[in-house]
């Protein structure tokens, strides 16, 4: 098999074991989440027929009334048609509609702000590797204690300094209200301004975790024979330590990409707890606040298959980079 | 015990003993007293919340909470991670498979998201410390499985534990026995970062309101801090202690793995930054008329604890189109001198004193800029790792190019690609080779790239570092024969450096005998085959056996 097929296949397996999980969760742990949804369902004026409760035990589970295998069945089925079910919280739209409005801000502020956290880390570990020995080796403690602090904290804290005490900042929102959303350039404006706390918090909490990383291997890679070979080669400082120290050095930090993207989704959801941002962080706090179990459900599916797709791309961008891992013939 | 260290345990121990005897010495973290939102001092060290409860009560009974379950998740994770790593790599084959690609799966699937979709369906009053702990556990052992993996493939091919193996030890013994001890200090770190994660992620889920119902943890203070606006009211006294306990716990627990990555990795420690390479240097002498590199009274001193005197007193003349052999064991120095020469040495090791002057130029003497312009265009080198020596991830084409980019910044690029080609097919390689990655090569092939490069810019001299000993004997010989037909085309002089001292006496014109950084003996070949003087030289040339068998009778 070659590398990319196996990585394909290894998502696919990845993907598998996400839906199912989906589908095992609510049905193992205690609680009665289809009466919870059609109380809930009741309130918010839907019909509580029969077939809206159907709907609700595909999802969640029918109490034993049929086989795992036959709800398994309709589930995957219900998946397979992009179906979702029915927000309760957000009623009467649809889960997947709602997932659809929240999810391009969530992407492009995580995305944005992890493609930065990870050039600036991995570009400062280079450098820090590089120069050791100077007053740079700083900066590894103080990035790595900045990751030690909860993300939450310190996004309130950056909302009391700049945004309540300096007024820089809006304090939350994703965009101006007062803006209808569109691709004018006022509301792109208002949009940024808006996310770049956001972003700031989660680029200083995550930096630090690229920054060792990438120090630590432009250390090993220094004393490697090829850096050796590049000096006696007389090329200039900047080339031996961006063409072969770091373009080596960087291919962990590559590979362990998917470990990192975990710590920020994981973060960036608080975070945009702390901002309201209008991603898809906040709906699933919101989903869980109102038991909306379906909303719940759909945005895990939706958020791990966002991360695996990252990660996926991320593998094949690998590929590309290190040309031995297309030769190998086993993935270690 | 490094600094680091000694921080890193002093400040997790201080905040261990404020949440194991604090909560003994502050009063009722709950009492309630009409006295909300007062500022720090007199009877409240830290201010009240406001409900007027003594935060600093509340911050210790919040920190024991969240170690508590620190140290839950910790134990649990590394249990886990510890059964899918060491276990499925030690076992090898299927189970291997099924536990590496279930703790792949595990590290793909987005932790919190997960977490807080088990904690919201888990009824609040169901949602206990052990439940908590138990779903972060479950959440947060993929990574350090992973890790443990790797490390456990390369111990279980060890020879001890191969060992131990063939001798019928049991399994679990060998594991225990053999193995644990080795991953301690990766177990620990895993460990110290497991616990960490696990008061990040309980304190996020606190905050969000899904933490365990029956605990205070600072991440529950947290969320009554938000929820009572204590930013908004500046009453920082209830918000900013409990973060910065996270943050600090947190740090210092980094600080303690920093220490334990230095263990298992020696070379991460910090270094004092490079001293010059060149301490001293003795005046030039004027060098011969035909000499192209002189080097007169050279000593280089690795200034470790104990400092080593690696070259002592070496005087060497090579002339132009000379091939001079550098004889001895490993560990005599000849490598250490040879970069030297190059001033390519890495501290410790330093040039005490002595000089090498080339073409006329005093090499000790150049300024950066300079020595980096006289590398490779007047001396370029073969190394002794040449299978090493090419960049892994850059085609050769590449490699090749940045010599003739950097060295000759007027080239076109349709000239460099010629050149490039030209000296490929000088050492035997086909240009359309250019393409290919080092990976791609046979070892014989990569050997002759490197020559091809140390040819580019023609150097007048190349010293060549046991350039053949990874090789086989064919191998071996085809680019010996070579490096010979080079020399008597181009007429570039050689430092040939090997243990091979037969090998030598065919090679060269003439040989220097190295032993404890010290040159014994220097002639030509001739000399030194037909009358060794130094009794080292003797006892060299005795310990290769002949073509027929009989130690000492050197017949080639």
């Amino acid at each position: 098999m070659g590398y990319h097929l196996r990585k394909v296949a290894f998502y696919l397996a990845a993907l598998w074991a996400a839906v199912t999980l989906n589908f095992v969760i609510p049905r193992l742990l205690p609680g009665n989440p289809v009466d919870i949804l059609m109380a809930k369902l009741q309130q918010r004026g839907g019909s509580v027929d029969p077939a809206a409760r159907q709907a609700y035990e595909t999802l969640l589970g029918t109490g034993g009334r049929e086989s795992f295998a036959v709800e398994y069945l309709a589930y995957l089925g219900n998946l397979a048609r992009g179906d979702l079910g029915v927000s309760v919280s957000a009623f009467p739209a649809k889960v997947s509609d709602v997932i659809g409005d929240s999810l391009p801000w969530t992407v492009v502020l995580v995305g944005l702000a992890t493609l930065i956290s990870f050039v600036l880390g991995v570009g400062l570990g280079a450098l820090v590797g590089w120069k050791r020995g100077t007053w740079l080796d700083s900066l590894v403690p103080a990035t790595t204690m900045l990751s030690a602090v909860p993300y939450f904290w310190l996004a309130l804290i950056l909302v009391a300094l700049l945004s309540s005490g300096l007024g820089w900042f809006p304090l939350n929102g994703g965009y101006d209200v007062v803006l209808d959303p569109g691709w004018s350039p006022e509301f792109l404006g208002s949009a940024l301004y808006h996310g770049t706390l956001p972003a700031l918090t989660i680029v200083i909490s995550s930096v630090g975790g690229w920054l060792l990383g990438m120090r630590n291997m432009m250390v090993s890679a220094m004393s490697e024979d090829y850096v050796l070979t590049a000096r006696a080669k007389g090329l200039t400082g900047s080339r031996v330590m961006v063409r072969y120290a770091a373009r080596n050095a960087v291919l962990p930090s590559v590979a362990g990409f998917a470990i990192s993207l975990g710590f920020v989704v994981s973060g960036s959801i608080v975070t945009e707890q702390v901002f309201s941002y209008p991603g898809i962080g906040s709906k699933l706090l919101q989903a869980v606040q109102n038991n909306d179990y379906a909303l719940m459900q759909g945005i895990f599916l939706v958020i791990t298959i966002a991360v695996l797709g990252a990660n996926l791309l991320v593998d094949l961008l690998y590929g590309l980079i290190d040309a031995r891992t297309r030769d190998r013939s086993t993935v270690s | 015990m490094t600094k680091k260290l000694t921080a890193g345990l002093a400040l997790a121990g201080l905040i261990v003993l404020f949440g194991l005897i604090g909560p003994l010495l502050t009063g009722d973290p709950a009492t309630i007293r009409d006295i909300g939102l007062t500022s720090p001092g007199g009877d409240h060290l830290l201010g009240t919340t406001i409900t007027g409860q003594d935060v600093l009560a509340q911050l210790t009974h919040a920190t024991r909470g969240s170690l508590w379950i620190g140290l839950l998740v910790g134990v649990m994770a590394t249990v886990l991670s510890g059964v899918f790593g060491i276990v499925g790599a030690y076992a090898g084959g299927v189970v291997d498979e099924v536990f590496s690609l279930f703790s792949n799966v595990m590290l793909v699937i987005p932790g919190l998201p997960l977490v807080i979709v088990v904690a919201g369906f888990v009824p609040a009053d169901q949602r206990g410390t052990w439940t908590i702990s138990l779903v972060l556990a479950i959440t947060g052992w993929a990574a350090a499985a992973r890790v443990l993996r790797a490390q456990t493939l390369s111990l279980r091919n060890r020879d001890y534990v191969a060992a131990a193996r063939v001798s019928g030890e049991k399994t679990w013994r060998v594991i225990c026995v053999e193995i644990l001890p080795n991953l301690l200090p990766i177990l620990a770190s895993q460990f110290v970062f497991a616990v960490v994660l696990a008061i990040l992620s309980e304190a996020g889920l606190s905050f969000l309101g899904l933490g365990a119902a029956d605990s205070s943890t600072l991440g529950t203070m947290l969320y009554y801090a938000q929820n009572g606006f204590a930013l908004q009211r500046e009453a920082w006294w209830w918000f900013v202690p409990p973060g910065l306990i996270i943050a600090v716990f947190g740090g210092a627990l980094s600080l303690i793995n920093f220490s334990i990555d230095e263990i298992i990795n020696p070379e991460l420690r910090n270094k004092v930054k490079r001293r010059r390479d060149v301490v001293a240097t003795t005046p030039v002498v004027a060098p011969a008329d035909d000499a192209v590199l002189t080097v007169s009274d050279l000593n280089v001193v690795y200034r470790s604890a104990t400092p080593v005197h690696a070259v002592k007193d070496v005087s060497l003349t090579l002339r132009r189109g000379e091939i001079l052999g550098l004889a001895g064991e490993s560990g005599c120095g000849k490598t250490t001198l040879a970069y030297a020469i190059n001033r390519l040495h890495r501290p410790p090791a330093e040039v005490t004193s002595g000089s090498v002057v080339f073409d006329g130029a005093d090499v000790l003497a150049l300024s950066p800029e300079e020595l980096r312009e006289f590398r490779w265009v007047k001396l370029s080198m073969v190394f002794q790792g040449a299978m090493n020596s090419l960049n892994p991830v850059t085609p050769i084409r590449a490699q090749l190019q940045d010599v003739l980019r950097t060295h000759r910044p007027s080239m076109s690029s349709s000239d460099r690609e010629d050149r490039c080609a030209e000296v490929l097919r000088l050492v035997g390689v086909d240009p359309a080779r250019l393409g290919s990655f080092p990976h791609e090569l046979s070892g014989g092939m990569r050997q002759r790239v490197m020559i091809a490069m140390a040819l580019l810019l023609e150097p007048q001299v190349m010293i060549m570092d046991e350039p053949t000993t990874a090789l086989d004997v064919l191998v071996q010989r085809e680019i010996l024969n070579e490096i010979k037909r080079l020399r008597d085309e181009l007429r570039f002089a050689v430092v040939f450096i090997t243990h091979d001292l037969p090998l030598l006496l065919e090679l060269s014109d003439s040989i220097a005998v190295m032993r404890d950084g010290e040159v014994v003996e220097y002639a030509s070949a001739e000399e030194i085959y037909l009358r060794p003087q130094h009794p080292y030289t003797r006892q060299l040339l005795a310990s290769f056996p002949s073509l027929t068998g009989e130690r000492g009778a050197l017949i080639r």
